[in-house]
């Protein structure tokens, strides 16, 4: 479900921490997965033999998936990261569920609240802020 | 009146960061802009948030913000217009 969905986002690929989306209910509320390799490039120096996925890395899929909560079309920068908290690394071979949803929005921002957690237990959370730099679809 | 521009006051202290404490933030001093607090649009999402939180009062529209959300007196005033607080 939803390939169609993931190539709205704006990133290129190696810039992608989004490979599926789970669930969705369209602008409200959004499940997807990040699965994490050893071969991922930013684990090579992160650390020598120490691989671990980077915290601001998770934000960044967290926010990657509050994105695609936004209408077609739609392009936005961040412009918040509230509240983020580290509860677990996160390591090769974890399958990172990450759910955005929607909780405020005024004028051209929206913002979210996200988590990513591996096995049932949190690995991260924050409230992310997206400002809308063009509306997209606003029937979509 | 008093009581509720109290409560609005108390809300700016503990949702944002304010260059002055919160008891000198006067009823009319304006929140946004160089000649008040300076709050920017990202604080005005958050004192929403804070408002529904604390009085029930939803705010979702961007003019209404912009009004409402001049000054302590101006929250205030719709707090208690919407009949809350």
């Amino acid at each position: 479900m939803g390939s169609d969905l993931l190539s709205r986002l704006p990133h290129g690929l190696s810039f992608r921490f989004v490979d599926r989306i789970l669930e969705l209910a369209p602008g409200k509320r959004v499940v997807a997965l990040k699965n994490v390799t050893l071969n991922d490039p930013h684990l090579q120096g992160h650390f020598p033999g120490n691989p671990l996925m980077p915290g601001v890395l998770l934000v960044e899929a967290m926010a990657q998936t509050a994105g695609l909560l936004l209408p077609e079309g739609a392009s936005a920068l961040l412009a918040q990261i509230k509240e983020a908290r580290f509860r677990r690394p996160v390591v090769p071979g974890d399958q990172v569920r990450i759910e955005a949803e929607l909780v405020a929005e005024l004028g051209g921002l929206r913002r979210f609240a996200v988590r990513a957690s591996v096995d049932g237990l949190l690995a991260a959370e924050a409230e992310i802020v997206l400002s809308v730099t063009k509306p997209g679809d606003t029937t979509g | 009146m008093n009581e509720v521009a109290q409560r609005v006051r108390q809300l700016l202290a503990t949702r944002l960061k304010l260059a002055k404490a919160a008891e000198e933030v006067g009823d009319d001093t304006p929140l946004f802009g160089p000649e008040g607090l300076g709050l920017d649009s990202i604080d005005a999402l958050e004192l929403v948030l804070g408002l529904e939180k604390e009085f029930g009062v939803v705010i979702d529209n961007r003019d209404v913000a912009v009004k409402v959300l001049a000054s302590v007196r101006t929250i205030a005033e719709y707090v208690q217009s919407q009949g809350k607080g």
